[in-house]
């Protein structure tokens, strides 16, 4: 009777620690039961098609395929350069179910507290980013100018091509050529592909932008690449080592931290701990699972993947710059 | 060259392999053309899981016939209850409508999705024709002749309203380009008329708008009325697949406008820039600019259904061009399938023709034969779907006004658009009741828009002096004729004008 007791006690001590030490691997491994049965929604902040949408849909695939029975709904939510989406994601219910990727260049919104948004970047529950998009400086094919050093020394001033007064591609054109003082004439309402066109025939004769948008542009001989901004490429030489002014150089550090943080994938503010932690592994997961970064690299879309508190650190860095950026900020979105 | 143009051509027909892949892709295309709201460009994003392991042969005809047989499909809704699926189909509401009105959905069907596929194979064999030149062809239309072209095709109101309209059709086309300001100014970065309203920065939505106008009016006259669209019954429309067949041969009837327009798409779909919807306005202005009646216009002239059907089709072979070519797409449809090739292997740029081309031959023989699919599987059912013009309204209405709410919802995703649909709604019943155009309003909101854009990158670019660029003074003078014209019509002496009012 007693040997018995003494038995059950000791298999209820026994049964107990393992559920203890059960319990701590799950918080360790973040509690992704909790998604069993789930629908998650991934909001992109863009209409299908394009490459926010590809990364979207490529990461709910795969965070799906690691969170068991969960089930990813993609949803494009475009408008108004991605505040749309961005304020939805920060504004709906932080239980781990709504999740999205928008652009990084909604920080240059928050530095300057530009109307729109509804949003604190550094109170967002990070996930992670897909990769990393160098900027570069492409000049058209029939331009004279071949290098670096020929854009500085310019004589007319040349065209450069953006999208809208407002828009990450804007502010970072405006930005950089004025602290860089290139001889430039910042031209608005180029979207999407116009800006290649444009320079096919003639009419702009630079541009500031990702490198994976131009890299095929380039290979078909359109144009050349002079400075690039972060990346790995060693074919460009680095904008940072062409310029001496420290100015020019925080600002180049600060778009450069843009292009470090591509693809971002985050929820809104206050998702628990656990949640956040089983969103951030199948993340993990997801991006460094093989069938991806095959089909990734089919669409000739880069994967460089970077995850939670690495990616939140980055953003709070890159929202802490010295008045004198924020000031060259605010001017650029001044309209000339 | 002709060798190669041959063999894919029996290489694909005798492959049941292709040949399903291509059934496939039209029944997917027609299924999301007649959708209101959802465009070909989500359903080759949606594509795309599929694409990856296909062949590239295979996979690339799949994609692009699904894409190019889109517009096939979109004017059933547009010409039997006035729901247009996207801006394009909104030229065809404009006489498609009044045609089902008149009792004769079959013949303006027939004619309609004849011209769709006409329209489809001639913009492939301008495809074909225009690879030489298809290099100075695009490098010739910049800002400047954007913005001429918008303001050639605004001129077209004045013969769109009619003599007797022709205020009432500025005041709506001066709305509707008012209309088309709303939004984010590219070039200040100030919201105008939008205030803090995230969903107007991007601009009104084009469908909510094109449904609001057309649609939601339509189906409200509709409802008070009472009885079916076909003011006739059935019987005496005497409505068989005779009808249907009679609208195919308004085609051939009217070869000669089908291959302009048909043209004018291609050359359109080849520019980058213009958009998407423009090419079916121009190829509806054409028409009435043309038409030595044009005040059939709007009240079921079968031309006004040709026209815009050959243009949108014929719009994908020209805007396939450059997406191929120079590797930069046309149109965010084509951006999409653009993507979409990259994984099936295919690298876009000048060395297709070179390296590349059985598959773009391939490609050309995919337009032609997935349209000539589309429209015989169209006719075959048409007879039954054009029946639905003569069942009672009471129990139709329902169904169209909430397939014209979803169609807003659904095509950004966004419920403040039906406040929009609404507000607009009223305007276009208001339109509707006290016989105002409306068509002049959808030509002030999406070329409005080109003008305006085109016109601030012309005067950065060049400062006024872009009037004196070559092309520019050609445009310059057809617009100074298109109005001159149109003046010329308006005060000639009365006696002409009064034999003219007889005929139909």
């Amino acid at each position: 009777m007693l040997k018995s007791a003494a038995r059950t006690a000791t298999g209820l001590l026994l049964a107990g620690g393992l559920i203890a030490a059960l319990a701590a691997q799950a918080q360790a491994q973040g509690n992704a039961d909790y998604f069993k049965g789930k629908t998650v929604t991934y909001i992109v902040a863009t209409a299908a098609g394009g490459g926010y949408d590809l990364y979207g849909r490529l990461v709910a695939e795969y965070m799906q395929r690691y969170l068991p029975g969960s089930t990813f709904i993609v949803r494009n939510m475009p408008g108004a350069g991605h505040l749309v989406g961005a304020n939805t994601i920060y504004a709906s219910r932080p239980d781990g179910l709504t999740i999205g990727t928008f652009n990084t260049g909604l920080i240059y919104n928050q530095l300057v507290g530009l109307p729109g948004m509804k949003f604190d970047l550094t109170k967002m529950s990070w996930i992670g980013k897909a990769t990393t998009e160098p900027r570069t400086i492409t000049i058209a094919q029939q331009s004279p100018i071949k290098t670096f050093a020929d854009l500085q020394a310019a004589k007319e001033p040349l065209n450069f091509a953006t999208s809208g007064v407002g828009s990450a591609n804007y502010v970072e054109t405006t930005m950089l050529t004025a602290a860089l003082k290139l001889p430039a004439k910042v031209l608005t309402g180029y979207n999407g592909n116009d800006d290649q066109l444009a320079m096919r025939r003639g009419e702009v004769a630079a541009t500031i932008g990702s490198r994976s948008s131009f890299d095929q542009f380039v290979r078909n001989g359109y144009g050349r690449f002079v400075a690039q901004i972060g990346g790995k490429d060693t074919d460009v030489p680095q904008l940072r080592d062409l310029v001496k002014d420290p100015a020019a150089l925080s600002l180049i550090a600060l778009v450069q931290s843009q292009g470090d943080i591509s693809r971002l994938t985050a929820g809104p503010p206050g998702i628990p701990p656990d949640v956040l932690e089983a969103l951030r592994q199948a993340y993990r997961k997801a991006l460094e699972d093989k069938e991806l970064q095959e089909k990734a690299a089919k669409l000739e879309r880069p994967v460089e993947p970077g995850y939670g508190d690495d990616v939140l650190n980055a953003v709070v860095t890159a929202l802490k710059q010295p008045p004198e950026t924020i000031a060259l900020l605010s001017a650029a979105l001044k309209k000339k | 060259m002709l060798e190669t143009m041959f063999s894919s051509l029996t290489a694909m027909l005798t492959s049941p392999y292709m040949m399903g892949l291509m059934l496939l892709a039209v029944a997917i295309g027609l299924v999301v053309g007649v959708t209101p709201g959802i465009g070909g460009r989500l359903s080759i994003a949606l594509a795309i899981p599929f694409v990856f392991g296909m062949e590239m042969i295979p996979g690339a005809v799949f994609l692009l016939t699904m894409h190019a047989v889109n517009g096939t499909s979109g004017q059933i809704s547009s010409i039997m209850f006035g729901v247009p699926g996207d801006g394009d189909d909104a030229a065809t509401t404009i006489d498609g409508y009044p045609m089902a009105k008149k009792g004769e959905a079959g013949r303006a069907l027939g004619a309609s999705v004849t011209a769709s596929g006409v329209g489809g194979i001639i913009g492939a064999i301008v495809f074909a024709v225009m690879i030489p030149v298809l290099e100075p062809v695009v490098m010739a239309f910049s800002p400047a002749e954007f913005f001429l072209l918008a303001l050639l095709g605004i001129t077209f109101i004045a013969f769109l309203a009619g003599r007797e309209q022709i205020f009432k059709g500025l005041i709506v086309g001066l709305f509707g380009m008012m209309l088309a300001t709303v939004g984010m100014d590219p070039y200040t970065g100030t919201p105008r008329f939008a205030g803090d309203f995230l969903f107007l920065w991007d601009g009104l939505s084009l469908i909510t708008t094109v449904l609001a106008l057309f649609a939601i009016p339509e189906m409200i006259a509709l409802a008070v009325k009472g009885g079916a669209i076909s003011t006739v019954s059935a019987e005496t429309a005497k409505y068989s697949y005779r009808q249907l067949f009679e609208g195919v041969m308004e085609v051939p009837r009217h070869w000669w406008l089908a291959i302009r327009t048909s043209i004018i798409g291609a050359v359109v779909g080849m520019i980058p820039g213009l958009g998407s919807s423009a090419a079916a306005w121009f190829c509806y202005g054409h028409a009435v600019q043309t038409s030595k009646t044009p005040e059939r216009f709007g009240k079921g002239a079968v031309e006004g259904v040709i026209a815009p059907e050959t243009g949108s089709n014929a719009r994908e072979g020209g805007a396939l061009l450059p997406t191929l070519f120079f590797g930069i797409p046309a149109s965010s449809g084509m951006a999409v399938l653009m993507g979409a090739f990259l994984i099936l292997g295919i690298q876009p740029g000048p060395t297709m023709l070179t390296e590349r081309l059985d598959l773009v031959w391939t490609l050309i023989w995919a337009l032609v034969v997935g349209n000539l699919i589309a429209v015989t599987f169209l006719l075959f059912i048409m007879r039954w779907v054009a029946l639905l013009t003569f069942v009672n309204g009471a129990m139709l209405v329902p169904f169209i006004v909430v397939m014209a709410v979803v169609g807003s919802y659904v095509s950004e995703g966004q419920w403040q658009n039906l406040i929009v649909l609404v507000v607009l709604s009223a305007i276009g019943y208001g339109l509707l009741r006290f016989n105002w155009p409306r068509a002049p309003f959808v030509i002030g909101i999406v070329l409005g828009k080109i003008a305006e854009e085109s016109l601030h990158k012309a005067l950065e670019l060049w400062g006024l002096r872009f009037f004196t660029r070559p092309l520019s003074l050609i445009l310059i003078g057809l617009i100074v004729l298109t109005i001159a014209y149109a003046v010329y019509r308006n005060v000639r002496p009365p006696s002409t004008r009064a034999q003219e009012t007889v005929a139909p």
